[in-house]
Formats: structure tokens, sequence, C-alpha cells
């Protein structure tokens, strides 16, 4: 097992050197000059060449690409990450701010799916073709097709029109407020929750409805297991190891969602930043961001690959 | 040719006419397609909605009813009504002709990044399965590293390296659905790779390119058309989703995430039918490929029906 866990997490490494590699490639191939994205075109043309050269020095964008890159990788294992190029603020500093909310949020937003997604799955799989089956799916179907930061939208509108609701302008640390802070993180958890309860309840749904049919189920029925113990104790266990897997594909949903749905509510988070460092060509901010959200992408999975194999022990004896 | 059978859909015994007269091309295609009804009566419903938005798309100029770049200053934000049933945006601009014109640049950008991306990852794939080695290898490790981004943060990162513009977008999204082809072809081609009408053929000294594209393609038809038509809905959501942060393409072409983007910059309550229009297109949109998508599968690959 300890083998197993060692040899997940070296994949998982490599994967973030190959990350970190693509994402220093994209930032730096971006066409114009960085100053003329900072200075603007005609602030630029009035630097002279010197300027330009201690400018470009002091952003660190003159050394060699290897070097440049090398001294990324460095900053990544200090936990520098450089500076904004417009802001008074170093990329650090700005996740320890912006990061607890959207932390909060998709956490939040798995608990909610899973809360919702699986009695919604257990229940269509129990009873195939009812009333309550048809409509799940026609909910889950539907959900699928719903773009979270439109539903975003919507809500707040009515909240808006209902209660004169605000989008807040700064965060509340859930420790200074936690009421105050789970209004602005309930909203988009809820949505982003549902949007992931809709593949959750057909993952379940599949996964329950194969098990059930397996010759140990039908063993324990046969030896007389009342049926709320057949499927909480016989089947469901076996038929959540795929779900457990799915929601670590999804944290790609919960991470990349998170983002236009943060703009929607307008929660200042870290989806807010990486939207802002976009639009204003922030390179250092959008380089440590994206490499932030991958690598949280891909530990996720790293644990939910041990997880798996914990619960099924056929996977690390192979 | 076990494994053919499975690829290739195989009607049911009781419309399988009892003389083995040989049917005309146009006579299959219509017993294929009565056969598609019959069989999956909600997603050719759905197919037909589809088509119809297609359609829309296409013949965007002839049936919106109003220019949707042209404003008009004596009907500004105003709400569905007899004149502009969808309203109209601060500008008076006629909020139904910019979603329809919308569903232009949104099915475009969608459908060329989920051919592009898809035919490149299936290509890939198919090399790197059949070829195997250290291509294969490698090829895994780079398709690996594509998949640990979130889709829309890499789509987001490589329009930002790009810059804007309608190529860029379909880029953006193309590459994000690369790895998807890859794997499932890739998969496809292995499979294929051991069987006897492969070996014989690399036994009369076929070259390995004459093999993969006579061979092991046609096999990996049915795949393809099942990851292309189940990858739209997403290229969809991911194409507004960009128009929505205002890295999409850049306005004022209408799409409908860039309908979303304007209607929250349109004063410091949004009027509801900028919001709720574009976004029930999208909704409709993706429902009818998602579904529609869904027929083809379990008319193509028949192992797989009723798991989803």
């Amino acid at each position: 097992m300890y083998e197993y866990i060692l040899r997940r997490l070296g994949f998982g490494l490599m994967t973030m050197l190959g990350v970190s590699i693509i994402v220093f490639v994209l930032m730096r191939v971006l066409p114009g000059d960085p100053l003329v994205a900072i200075f603007g075109m005609e602030g630029f043309t009035k630097l002279t060449a010197e300027d330009r050269a201690h400018y470009m020095a002091e952003l660190g964008l003159s050394d060699p690409l290897v070097v440049q890159y090398l001294k990324w990788m460095g900053d990544v294992v200090t936990g520098e990450l450089g500076r904004s190029f417009f802001r008074d603020e170093s990329v650090a500093d700005m996740i320890v701010r912006r990061g607890p909310l959207s932390v909060e949020i998709g956490v939040l937003s798995v608990v909610i799916s899973w809360l919702l997604g699986l009695p919604v799955g257990i229940i269509s799989a129990l009873r195939p073709n009812t009333v309550a089956d048809t409509g799940a799916r026609i909910m889950s179907i539907l959900f699928l097709a719903v773009p979270g930061f439109w539903l975003g939208i919507l809500i707040v509108l009515a909240l808006l029109f209902q209660f004169g609701y605000k989008a807040p302008l700064t965060g509340v640390p859930l420790w200074v407020d936690p009421w105050a802070n789970l209004q602005i993180v309930i909203g988009p958890a809820l949505v982003l929750g549902v949007g992931q309860a809709a593949y959750i309840a057909r993952m379940a749904r599949s996964s329950l409805l194969e098990v059930i049919r397996e010759d140990y189920v039908r063993t324990a029925r046969a030896k007389g297991v009342i049926e709320r113990l057949v499927v909480n104790r016989h089947a469901l266990p076996n038929a959540l190891l795929p779900v457990i897997t799915l929601s670590g594909v999804l944290m790609g949903i919960v991470l990349g969602g998170s983002i236009p749905i943060e703009q929607a509510f307008g929660v200042p988070g870290l989806g807010r930043a990486m939207i802002t460092a976009v639009i204003e060509r922030d390179v250092m901010v959008m380089q440590n961001l994206v490499f932030l959200y991958s690598f949280v992408f891909v530990l996720v999975n790293v644990l939910v690959d041990v997880t798996y194999a914990w619960f099924d022990p056929r996977i690390h004896y192979q | 040719m076990t494994d053919m059978q499975a690829y290739s859909p195989s009607p049911p015994a009781s419309s399988v006419p009892d003389d083995n007269t040989v049917l005309s091309r146009q006579a299959r295609v219509w017993r294929g397609l009565r056969n598609f009804v019959r069989r999956n009566p909600l997603s050719a419903f759905w197919g037909v909605v589809a088509t119809a938005i297609l359609i829309m798309a296409i013949v965007a100029p002839l049936i919106a009813p109003h220019d949707p770049l042209k404003a008009n200053f004596r009907r500004m934000s105003k709400p569905p009504d007899a004149q502009n049933y969808f309203g109209t945006d601060q500008i008076g601009r006629d909020n139904l002709s910019r979603v329809i014109y919308g569903s232009r640049s949104s099915l475009v950008v969608a459908i060329a990044a989920v051919l592009l991306g898809t035919t490149t990852g299936s290509l890939w794939g198919l090399a790197s399965g059949y070829i195997g080695g250290r291509f294969d290898i490698f090829s895994q490790r780079v398709i690996e590293v594509l998949q640990s981004f979130p889709d829309l943060i890499l789509a987001m990162a490589i329009s930002m390296a790009l810059g804007t513009g309608t190529w860029t977008v379909i880029v953006a999204i193309a590459i994000t659905r690369i790895p998807f082809g890859g794997r499932v072809v890739r998969a496809v081609a292995l499979s294929l790779k051991e069987i006897a009408y492969v070996e014989a053929a690399r036994g009369i000294g076929a070259s390995t390119l004459r093999i993969m594209a006579l061979h092991i393609l046609p096999q990996c038809v049915a795949s393809y058309l099942i990851l292309a038509t189940t990858h739209l809905g997403v290229a969809i959501v991911i194409e507004s989703a960009l128009g929505f942060l205002g890295v999409g393409i850049p306005p004022p072409t209408p799409t409908w995430g860039n309908l979303l983007a304007d209607s929250l910059n349109s004063g410091l309550i949004p009027p509801w039918w900028l919001v709720f229009f574009p976004g029930l297109a999208i909704t409709i949109t993706v429902l009818a490929f998602n579904l529609f998508g869904d027929g083809i599968r379990d008319t193509l690959d028949p192992r797989l029906r009723g798991t989803r």
C-alpha cells in the first residue's frame, strides 16, 4: 500500500512538472511586450531603452527562458510566487487573502453534490422506471445542460427582487463572521453542487443497478438479509467506488466552473483574480494561479486514487 | 470479425427483410433513419431540435426581425413586448435578433473546435495505440498533463496566450478536447492491433501507414462520431463561459456568452430578459446536442446501451 501511494505521488509530481512547462511556455509566447500591457502603448513609447531594460530586469523577464523557468520553480517550492504587475501585492498574499472563499465554495459544493446526488441516484436505481426515477433522470439531464453561471445570475436577480440582496464587495472570513460568510458562499456552492449532483446521481444509479444484479447480492437476499441491509451493507460500498472516482474527475468542473460562477455572484475569490489577470494580461498572477488550480486538481485525483486503492485492495496488489 | 459486429449496428430481427434483396443506398439510409426514430424517439425529437437550431443559425439574416448591431435610442431597455419579443438592451438593440445571431458564432466555434480537437486527438490516439512503444508512452504522458488542467482554465490560458479572435477561441477549446479523442481511439486501436485481419495485412507486407489508414481508421469512425456529438454540448458551454468572462470572441459580435456578459454591464440591476433568453438558448441547444448524442451512441455502440 505504501509503495502504491509513493508510486502515485511520483506520477503526480511528474505530471505537475509537465503542467508547469506548458503553463510557462503559454505565458511566454504572449504576443506583444509585457511593458506595453503595463504602461499602455503611449506610455511604452515614452520609455527610453534604458528604462525598458530596467523594468524588464525588475520584473525578472530579461533572463534567458531556462533561468526564468528555474527561478519560478524555485519560487513555487519556497512559496514566494512573484508579484503582480499591476497591484502592490505578491501572488502568495493574494492567494492567502482570496483563497479561503474559493476553497470554501469548492468544498461545500462537493458536500452538496454528494448529499443531493447520492440519494437521488440510489432511489432511481432501487425503483427503476417509476415516477421518481424518471423525475430524477430528467432533472439530472437538465442540470447537465444548464450553465452554472447563468443559473447564478438568475438566482442573484431573484434575490435582488425578493430581498434586495446586494453582491458583496469584500470577502468576510469564516472565523470573523460565519453568518455573513455563509451568505456569500452558499449561492455559488449550491449552483456548483447541483451541477455535479447531476453527474453523481447518474453514475450512482447505473453503478448500483449493476451491483444489485451481482450474485453475492442475490446470495445475501436468499439467506434472508433484510432489504435495507442488503443495500446499505452489501451493495452500496461496491457501488460507491466509481462514484468516488467520478468525484475526482468532477473536480475539474468545480475548479473551472467556479470562475464564471464567482463572477456571476460577485464573490471576491481567486477565480475573480484570475479573470482580472487574463484581462489585464498580468502574466505572473495568471501563471501561478493556473499552476495552483492544476495542482489542486492533480492532488485531489491522487487522493482519490489512494482512497480507491484503500477501499479496493485489488488495485494496489497488481 | 466478432469485433466488427460490436461496432456496426445490427437491426433487430423483426425489421430484417426476410428476402435478402439488396437495397439501394437511399433506401438503406431511410431504413436506418426509421429504425433510429423507432428505437430512440426522444433522441430523434431532440435531433430535430438540434437541426432546427442549426438551420436558424444558417438563415439568421432571413429570420431575425431586426439588425442585431443597430442601436435604436427610442427603444432602450424595453421589456419584451409586441415590437421586440425578447425586449431590447440598453442601447435599443433587439434582443431576439441578437440571440438568433448569437447562435451563429456560438455554433461555428463549438462545431469547429470539436471537429479540430476530436480529429487531432483521434488521429493521435490511433497512431499512439497502433505504433506503441516509446511514442505511445510519451503520448500518454502528454495527454495526462493536458488532462490535469481544468478545461475552462486551460482554454482561458490559451486564449490569453494567443490573443483575442474567433480562431483563438476555436483553438483554445479544441486543445481541451484532444485528450478525450486520444484516450478513446487509442483503446480501439490497441484492441484491433492483434486482430487476425490486421495481422494478415502486416503479413503481406502492408506499410504501417497503410494499415492505419485502411484497416484501423474505419473501425474508429463509430467512436469518433460518438465523441464528436457528446462533446458539442461541452464546447458550447465553454464558449459561452469564455464569452461571459470577456475572453471569448470580442464584442460587438453577439455570441450567447457575450450577451450574458453584456447583460451584467447594463446598469446596476441587469434586466431579466437580457439574462434569461441567451441562457435559455444555451440550455436548449446543449440539451438537444446531448440527448441527440446519447441516441447516436446507443445506435453506434450497443454495448453501452442503458449505462447512462
